[in-house]
């Protein structure tokens, strides 16, 4: 074995690595984008490097808070991020992000004005929504008898061992709340007294808690009732035709990812120009069809397939979406939910 | 006289410990299925998706770019790292152990997020750079134990016949002490590369924009993308993996012929 030759290969390797980072800085602009994996169509990427005469390139986090962790220690250099609404204030508050330059957006002018009217900044002062998810009911028609669209179907005896609820403090919480007819960011103890009491005889009819596994759960049958999230459930009815999914009378909760742009930016123009693109009607009933969330963009609705369009789980009735709300962050607040959380996670 | 059907037995059960899941995912990687929960014919869609993704590769060529460059460089290290703690025994190298000891046994979030503040506070620009530094820190510290083992049972005696015999210190240890340690080395070479290769942690701290890893995209594609094409990605790593594994096999089963 000639180790004399590997090690000369290895310092080939080395130079090769330090070589390209000094190519690198003589092209294009670059806006670099920071969000899930596989939230924005290609076809819509390559088009405006064509147009800008840029290049994107995207990099992809797999939760709000590593993000936060992240940009809070001081990471630098995005141009553009998708946080949920929740952490996009949050960013905020604490002075990260650039307030939008609306002279330079103008399509934000199409973005549907029943959802404004529950957003955490409705005025787009520094975040323009980008994609919505209901969080609602799924079953199987099959398997559950006489359903209804009510949150009230996890208290079916005959459905015990075979439901789950998200494993999320403020989804579960809030979807009890709403049973009640309280609002899912109320602070009053009573309230949430009674909330935790519904959760624990919900439990009693639950196999688990669960974030993930629901899909396939409820896709192979093993569950036949779910709390779940529409963009995922969506995606497990293209598997199995069985699967229903309703969003409850008594209300549910509308969770937003929004396009903010950070404060130590460098591409600013660039990225306004990017929000502008993507709330384009057009690019965003394509944007829509492709990653099965709903872009709030009301001039896109009327661009999308019949298919879409004609979904109750993502246009629900009038008088229906008029409960929905947006999870807020609370701040200290926040104590009252993790004490009942805890009560019913330690329940019997 | 009958033999005990126990050591075979115990053999397969573990075989099948080891690579029922890889199978159970090779197999899914063909499933039409998006959830892989129930057999929905075969196909090669998510292998055709995979094809399109740039995404994907980017991200693949930036995780062996920065895997090949920090082994050599740990491997550099790390080899003369164990060579100084084996020979000398001061004080000084008696710290020298426990700084390689360190990062071993240091939680990586902690690592992660101490290399990130440190390189936001040199204001170095994140990006493979910072990565590649990361992994050799880590690294190094892995060839540096795996060597030291080898050390540990070499006969020195050899290397001052050599210099006995008229070589001198650079000859002995270029020509005799070094190809000696050379499974060591590999070895340590070898661990370095697949730790590397699929470090989530420290990676996503030092990353900067630009330089997704592979472990850093399929997180974020298991919370959020479509797994199938994750089931086909790692079926074809599996199979450069054997067939790397095959020809280095055939290479050193040809050498022994001669």
């Amino acid at each position: 074995m000639k180790i004399q030759r590997f090690i000369g290969a290895g310092a080939c390797w080395l130079s090769s690595l330090l070589l390209p980072g000094v190519a690198e800085a003589a092209s294009k602009p670059t806006l670099h984008v920071y969000t899930w994996a596989d939230y924005i169509k290609p076809e819509i990427v390559k088009r405006f490097e064509k147009e800008n005469q840029c290049r994107v390139v995207i990099d992809t986090f797999d939760s709000n808070e590593s993000m936060y962790a992240k940009l809070k220690a001081g990471a630098t250099g995005y141009d553009i991020i998708t946080p949920s609404s929740y952490m996009a204030k949050m960013l905020f508050d604490q002075g990260m992000l650039l307030p939008l330059d609306h002279s330079q957006v103008p399509n934000i002018e199409h973005i549907d004005p029943e959802y404004l009217k529950i957003a955490i900044d409705p005025d787009m002062h520094h975040s323009v929504p980008y994609m919505l998810t209901n969080t609602g009911i799924a079953y199987l028609k099959k398997r559950v008898k006489k359903p209804e669209a009510s949150w009230a179907l996890f208290d079916r005896p005959e459905l015990k061992g075979r439901t789950t609820m998200l494993n999320d403090m403020r989804e579960t919480i809030g979807a009890a709340l709403k049973f009640l007819g309280f609002s899912l960011n109320t602070t009053d103890e009573k309230q949430l007294e009674a909330a935790r009491d519904v959760l624990i005889r919900w439990k009693h009819n639950m196999a688990k808690f669960e974030n993930e596994q629901y899909k396939t759960g409820l896709a192979s049958g093993e569950f036949l009732l779910v709390q779940g999230y529409s963009g995922d459930i969506l995606k497990a009815q293209e598997e199995n035709k069985d699967i229903e999914f309703v969003l409850p009378k008594e209300g549910y909760s509308v969770a937003c990812d929004d396009l903010v742009i950070p404060k130590d930016a460098r591409e600013v123009t660039l990225a306004h120009k990017f929000i502008n693109l993507v709330h384009d009607p057009k690019t965003a009933a394509e944007n829509t069809e492709f990653i099965s969330y709903l872009c709030p963009n009301k001039a896109s609705y009327v661009l999308l397939g019949k298919e879409i369009r004609n979904n109750p789980t993502l246009f629900p009735p009038a008088e229906v979406r008029a409960k929905s709300e947006v999870i807020h962050d609370l701040g200290a607040d926040n104590q009252k939910y993790i004490k009942v959380w805890d009560q019913v996670k330690a329940a019997e | 006289m009958k033999h005990s059907r126990l050591p075979l037995l115990t053999t397969l059960l573990v075989l099948i410990f080891f690579y029922l899941p890889i199978v159970v995912l090779v197999v899914n990687s063909f499933n039409a299925s998006r959830f892989g929960g129930t057999w929905e014919g075969f196909s090669l869609k998510w292998y055709a998706q995979l094809w399109s993704q740039d995404e994907i590769w980017q991200s693949l060529r930036n995780t062996l770019f920065i895997a090949f460059g920090a082994t050599a460089v740990a491997t550099v290290f790390g080899t003369t790292a164990a060579f100084a703690l084996h020979r000398f025994s001061s004080r000084l190298q008696r710290f020298h152990y426990t700084l390689i000891y360190t990062p071993l046994v240091v939680p990586e979030i902690l690592m992660g997020m101490s290399l990130l503040l440190l390189f936001v506070a040199l204001g170095a620009q994140l990006g493979l750079f910072t990565i590649f530094l990361a992994h050799v820190t880590f690294c190094i510290s892995y060839v540096a134990m795996v060597v030291l083992a080898r050390l540990q049972d070499f006969d020195f005696s050899i290397v001052e016949a050599a210099q006995d015999l008229g070589a001198g210190w650079w000859t002995a240890a270029w020509r005799v002490l070094l190809p000696l340690l050379a499974p060591g080395i590999a070895a340590g070479a070898l661990l370095a590369f697949t730790l590397s290769i699929d470090d989530f942690v420290i990676s996503f701290f030092v990353a900067g924009p630009g330089s997704t890893t592979l472990p850093i995209r399929i997180y974020s594609m298991i919370k959020h993308g479509s797994p199938p094409l994750i089931n086909a990605l790692s079926t074809l790593l599996l199979l450069v993996t054997f067939v790397l594994v095959w020809l280095s096999q055939r290479l050193t089963e040809e050498k022994n012929q001669t």
